[in-house]
């Protein structure tokens, strides 16, 4: 079995309460990945007429955390974890390398992407996660995808898994909601009622992706990924996807 | 020859849908030009291979087919196709795979290319259709070797559409995974777990798409077959038929949705003979 260099041994042994302070820190909208620049094929919806509206907001989000990039990515960051804390590197890789593959457009892998990159960047000039240096070195010159790079950072932290992927897709869904307010537009309090009714759906995704593995990956996400290709075109745009 | 009956719920059970097929091409010299030709042919049980002469200038076709007229639980199949340095063929079905509902346990098939240096792989078959109740896992494994091009596309059809068959309660996954030189680089996972019809009913899945189909162009110049693809999109998608193209990494993806199987077709087939700048397999229009 190979083991990663600096395991997570070697990392301090976090307080009481570290993993919720960092995770707030990593996953906060002003941590620099540019989160804000992303709508994940959103603009094109709201420009195509699919969503135009809190309640189409909370429908297509729902439906994106349960059968599209929120589940998938969800299991992707349990997987990675787990095989990080394990110092499984070859399995972390494989993880690694599925998780970037699977985007099916050019803009679902620069958000995949450019987000794991400059993840991993701010977080070795900051933070450290030897495990996550080493991943995104075997890597080069592709990108680790987001979601594994938070997993693995997580797991060099000792942080708890069950709240990384809650805050994980808690951050994702956040993150939309406000691309929506931008887009649609929304006022804020239509956008918190949506991120709270998106709450129950997001811990029910979270719960699945802790006992699902890397077989039981996949979605019907199939409008969204066409919404992201047809994005490269839209006439007008905000966002970088 | 008298159907046999399962014994547990009286209904005419299915042959066993269970064998594996194999072809394999190779570019040979004959008579001064070099010529894609059959190298290898194998098959057992239930996949059959049938080799159809070809004059249009694609080089050989290989059409795979289960002589067990359908799929169901429990059932295995496999079909295998390897492309030679250098060589030219295509492969297809020789009509729509039938996944028909399960007593019990899932149907499984695995497809693999091996795709070789310079060799040109255009992996077509018809599409599948699952009908309600039925159980699928399905994966299609491509290596590709260097310079190596490949056009493939899978399709699925929920339900006999054309008879307002709804899909209500299904258990479907089908994987891709294509490989250059052993590294990953494409990658797509369609699970259907459920009510497919309550699952594509939204927005971001399929609005009430009942039928579906991935192509895949893996090419050096992958990219330049964007546009055109575009443009045939745009001409195409009406109501009830909606596509999206994307380039990167040497690939070219594209994602089709649409209300029924014949409507898919109506966007599927354009696309094909364009990627591959060749008309379909004739057994498609069979």
């Amino acid at each position: 079995m190979i083991t990663l260099t600096g395991t997570a041994t070697s990392m301090t042994e976090p307080t009481a309460g570290a993993t919720l302070s960092r995770l707030m820190t990593w996953l906060s909208p002003s941590f620099p990945v540019g989160a804000f620049t992303y709508s994940h094929g959103l603009e094109w919806v709201v420009e195509e007429g699919t969503v135009t509206s809190a309640a189409t907001l909370t429908a297509w989000l729902s439906d994106i955390l349960r059968h599209g990039a929120g589940r998938s990515d969800a299991i992707l960051l349990v997987s990675g974890f787990r095989a990080a804390a394990e110092g499984r590197a070859n399995d972390l890789q494989e993880v690694a390398e599925l998780a970037y593959a699977l985007q099916p457009s050019k803009e679902r892998r620069l958000e995949s992407g450019a987000q794991g990159r400059a993840f991993a960047t701010a977080i070795a000039d900051t933070w450290g996660a030897p495990s996550l240096a080493d991943l995104a070195g075997r890597l080069a010159p592709d990108p680790v995808a987001y979601p594994v790079a938070v997993a693995v950072a997580a797991a060099d932290h000792r942080l708890s898994l069950v709240e990384t992927v809650e805050a994980y897709l808690t951050a994702f869904a956040a993150n939309l909601v406000s691309a929506a307010v931008r887009a649609v537009p929304l006022g804020q309090t239509e956008g918190q009622r949506t991120i709270r009714d998106l709450a129950p759906i997001v811990s029910a995704v979270a719960a699945e992706a802790l006992i699902a593995s890397l077989d039981d990956i996949g979605g019907a996400s199939l409008r969204a990924d066409i919404a992201s290709m047809a994005h490269e075109t839209q006439y007008t745009r905000l966002f970088r996807s | 020859m008298s159907t046999a009956v399962s014994l547990q719920t009286g209904m005419p059970r299915l042959e066993r849908a269970e064998g594996a097929a194999r072809v394999a091409f190779a570019l040979r010299r004959i008579g001064g030009r070099e010529e894609t030709r059959l190298a290898d042919l194998f098959q057992d049980g239930s996949a059959n291979v049938r080799l159809p002469k070809v004059h249009d200038g694609s080089g050989p076709a290989a059409v795979f087919l289960n002589s067990a007229g359908g799929v169901t639980g429990g059932d295995h199949l496999t079909f295998e196709a390897h492309f030679k340095a250098g060589s030219t063929a295509t492969v297809t079905t020789q009509a729509a795979e039938r996944i028909y509902r399960r007593s019990e346990g899932v149907g499984r098939i695995d497809n693999r290319l091996i795709v070789e240096a310079g060799a040109k792989a255009h992996w077509l078959p018809q599409e599948t259709i699952v009908f309600d109740g039925a159980g699928l896992r399905r994966r299609l494994d491509v290596d590709l070797l260097g310079d190596a091009r490949l056009v493939a596309v899978e399709s699925i059809v929920l339900g006999r559409t054309a008879m307002g068959e709804e899909v209500t309660a299904v258990d479907l996954a089908d994987h891709w995974r294509v490989r250059r030189d052993g590294r990953l680089v494409y990658a797509d996972a369609l699970r259907l777990s459920g009510d497919s019809r309550a699952i594509l009913s939204g927005g971001a899945t399929g609005r009430g798409a009942r039928a579906f189909a991935s192509i895949l162009v893996v090419a050096s110049d992958a990219a330049s077959q964007l546009d055109p693809a575009r443009e045939l999109i745009a001409t195409l998608a009406a109501d009830g038929i909606e596509a999206g193209a994307s380039t990167f990494d040497g690939l070219l993806s594209i994602r089709c949705l649409a209300l029924d199987g014949r409507r898919l077709r109506v966007i599927v087939e354009p696309l094909i003979e364009t990627l591959t700048g060749r008309p379909l397999p004739r057994a498609w229009s069979i």
